[in-house]
């Protein structure tokens, strides 16, 4: 008996019994359905580890100052940072980016004929890689810029469409506090998973410059800066960078060993692993309950395989008496066992895949189709209906041809 | 029999023993029984339930195997085949016809009688082509795409002889082939076997009726696993 006509025996035979056979392959359904999202979203996680470890918002440390302890009458306020803490900053081992950034309240920025409220920040050449934006046309503020207090600023893109309708302005003259900057050069967005706020309306000026003409200066340091951001290059651990960063501003501001520091430092790694664990959980669950329902699915094959069989006895019994072998025996309930684990298998998928995708949608959750992971939860599939049709199937080949016959 | 002992029988029986063991207690069916038949012959084997009959119509269909003794079919010894070899040799050399037909209820009759060729090898390729003759040969060429439950007792057990005939065997044995049917229809089925041994197949009938026991060439009967009688007669 050939292996095609073994086929359409098996296929006949689930055919004739529609509903019993839905049923049955209903575990299976489930369960392959459930191993592929699982798959789908153990794949999603993994590739945002690695998109969250490679990118810059990941690898970046933000130091504040502790603006609970100013609130506190005891103890002094919280010291400014200074451009010397950035200098130092970047001179760590393994240290990619190192900026420090004035920012001041929201200004006016104007030209001849038109005006617009934007940041404005005076800001060191760091700026730029630190938040992983690209300059468009022209340059990026330089260290001389600042040691010479050049009158120069760089503009976001959003400026460039709103003050001069998205011609090139480099060259053209800004005014910012009646005070006139040259533009020389416009910048792409920064990284979006470390902007906050309108973040598409921003200036920035040599920081030199922004204090001494526009923001002003502090009053307990010179050379203050606001806020601190310090990026590690690919594959730098970020531990000692931070370890290296709290001994920089210990010393600079003086800390006794013990006296708590008067800064924060944040960086987001944290929470960005947290959320991959809980992913990963997420996908431990589906594979735990894929891994049952493929369980209770292959019993269920198996049992309804045993009815069959015994039903059909005196058929097997007329099979063998009109020439089969007993191969073609097993043959035909194995294949059948299989075909119904196959087809669960096909209805499966198409399930998983809808149901993930309809995660991927309501849940936040990144998930990953490949044809590797189809084809494992194919395979579970597969596997399951030789497993559990093995024992019915054999059961049938060792049926007395005989006996079978008379079975009422 | 004289006649006969010229050519080689297409069975031959030789000292053959069957002992089933039920508990403690074992049961000779059959107890060293000797017989040849020819190729041609039309024989009756009666008996009543428990005479050993049944026991030696599964050892001539290649079914089971003796205990001790030997049986030979078309010049091959069944006692030692290995039961891959067994089910190739069934399918080749015998048709078989049972009282409750055994038809594969949905499927048509076509397709059942060509049911022992889905088993053959090499491939045949014409199966439906000579499931059609067979149901021509039984006079139900107009019935083959029927399904069995749309057919009368005496139809089904005639698809039952197309299907025996279809793998073209050597011997067509027949298990209480009116054991299910009225008395008229019964007169047909032994009427259609008798006509198919004229043309020249072998058949075996287990019976423990007389009246189809009539219907043969040769009569043996058995009792407690022994032949008692074995005798030509005239076909009715």
């Amino acid at each position: 008996m050939s292996a095609l006509s073994t086929l359409g025996l098996a296929a006949g035979s689930i055919i004739e019994r529609p509903l019993r056979s839905l049923l049955t392959s209903l575990g299976i359904i489930i369960g392959v359905a459930a191993v592929y999202a699982m798959l789908a979203l153990g794949e999603g996680a993994k590739k945002q580890v690695e998109e969250s470890l490679n990118s810059i918002s990941t690898r970046t440390i933000q130091v504040w100052p502790d603006w609970n302890r100013r609130r506190s009458s005891q103890s002094r306020p919280a010291m400014p940072f200074t451009e010397q803490d950035v200098k130092e900053f970047r001179a760590i081992n393994g240290v990619f980016a190192a900026t420090g950034t004035l920012t001041g309240r929201s200004y006016t920025i104007a030209t001849d004929t038109n005006d617009v409220s934007a940041n404005f920040l005076g800001v060191d050449p760091d700026q730029l890689r630190s938040g992983g934006g690209e300059m468009k046309i022209g340059e990026n503020i330089s260290y001389a810029d600042i040691e010479t207090r050049r009158p120069v600023v760089v503009v976001s893109e959003g400026i460039q469409q709103r003050l001069f309708d998205n011609q090139n302005p480099i060259g053209q003259t800004v005014k910012v506090n009646n005070v006139a900057f040259t533009v020389k050069g416009v910048t792409t967005k920064p990284d979006s998973n470390i902007s906050f706020g309108n973040d598409d309306l921003f200036v920035w000026a040599p920081i030199t410059v922004a204090r001494e003409r526009v923001i002003g200066g502090n009053r307990f340091v010179q050379n203050h800066v606001n806020n601190l951001k310090v990026v590690g290059e690919l594959g730098a651990n970020l531990d000692v960078i931070e370890q290296e960063i709290n001994i920089v501003l210990r010393r600079s501001r003086d800390l006794k060993v013990g006296a708590p520091p008067d800064y924060r430092i944040f960086s987001s790694r944290g929470w960005q692993q947290q959320a991959a664990e809980q992913t990963k959980s997420l996908s431990f669950l589906l594979a735990a309950m894929g891994a049952i329902s493929l369980l209770v699915g292959g019993v269920g094959v198996m049992n309804i395989m045993l009815v069959s069989v015994t039903e059909r006895t005196r058929e097997i019994g007329l099979r063998m008496a009109l020439g089969a072998r007993k191969s073609n025996i097993m043959n035909q309930f194995l294949t059948e066992a299989l075909l119904l684990c196959v087809l669960s298998g096909i209805v499966g998928l198409a399930l998983g895949f809808y149901m993930s995708k309809f995660a991927m949608k309501s849940m936040d959750v990144t998930l990953v189709f490949s044809p590797s992971v189809a084809l494992i939860s194919f395979g579970a599939a597969l596997l399951i209906g030789v497993v559990f049709g093995f024992l019915p199937a054999r059961r049938a080949a060792g049926l007395n041809p005989i006996e079978a016959l008379r079975y009422e | 029999m004289a006649d006969h002992a010229s050519q080689t029988p297409l069975i031959s029986c030789r000292d053959l023993t069957k002992i089933y063991k039920m508990g403690q207690t074992e049961v000779r069916a059959l107890d060293g029984v000797s017989l040849d038949i020819n190729a041609g012959e039309f024989v009756a084997i009666i008996g009543s339930s428990g005479s050993g009959k049944s026991t030696l119509m599964n050892m001539l269909g290649a079914l089971d195997q003796p205990t001790s003794g030997e049986v030979r079919i078309a010049g091959e010894e069944i006692g030692r085949k290995k039961s891959k070899a067994l089910a190739d040799f069934r399918n080749r050399t015998i048709g078989f016809v049972f009282q409750q037909f055994q038809l594969l209820p949905k499927k048509s009759a076509k397709k059942n009688v060509a049911l022992p060729l889905s088993y053959r090898k090499p491939k045949v390729k014409d199966a439906l082509e000579r499931a059609t003759n067979a149901l021509s040969l039984v006079g139900l060429a107009d019935r083959a795409d029927h399904k069995p439950t749309e057919l009368s007792g005496g139809q089904q057990q005639r698809v039952a002889i197309a299907r025996a005939l279809a793998g073209d065997p050597q011997l067509l044995l027949a298990d209480e082939p009116t054991g299910a049917l009225d008395s008229q229809t019964s007169k047909d089925i032994m009427a259609l076997m008798q006509d198919l041994n004229k043309r020249g197949i072998t058949i075996i009938v287990i019976t423990h009726e007389d009246e189809v026991a009539a219907y043969a060439g040769r009569v043996i009967e058995f009792r407690d696993g022994k032949i008692v009688s074995d005798a030509l007669r005239q076909a009715a």
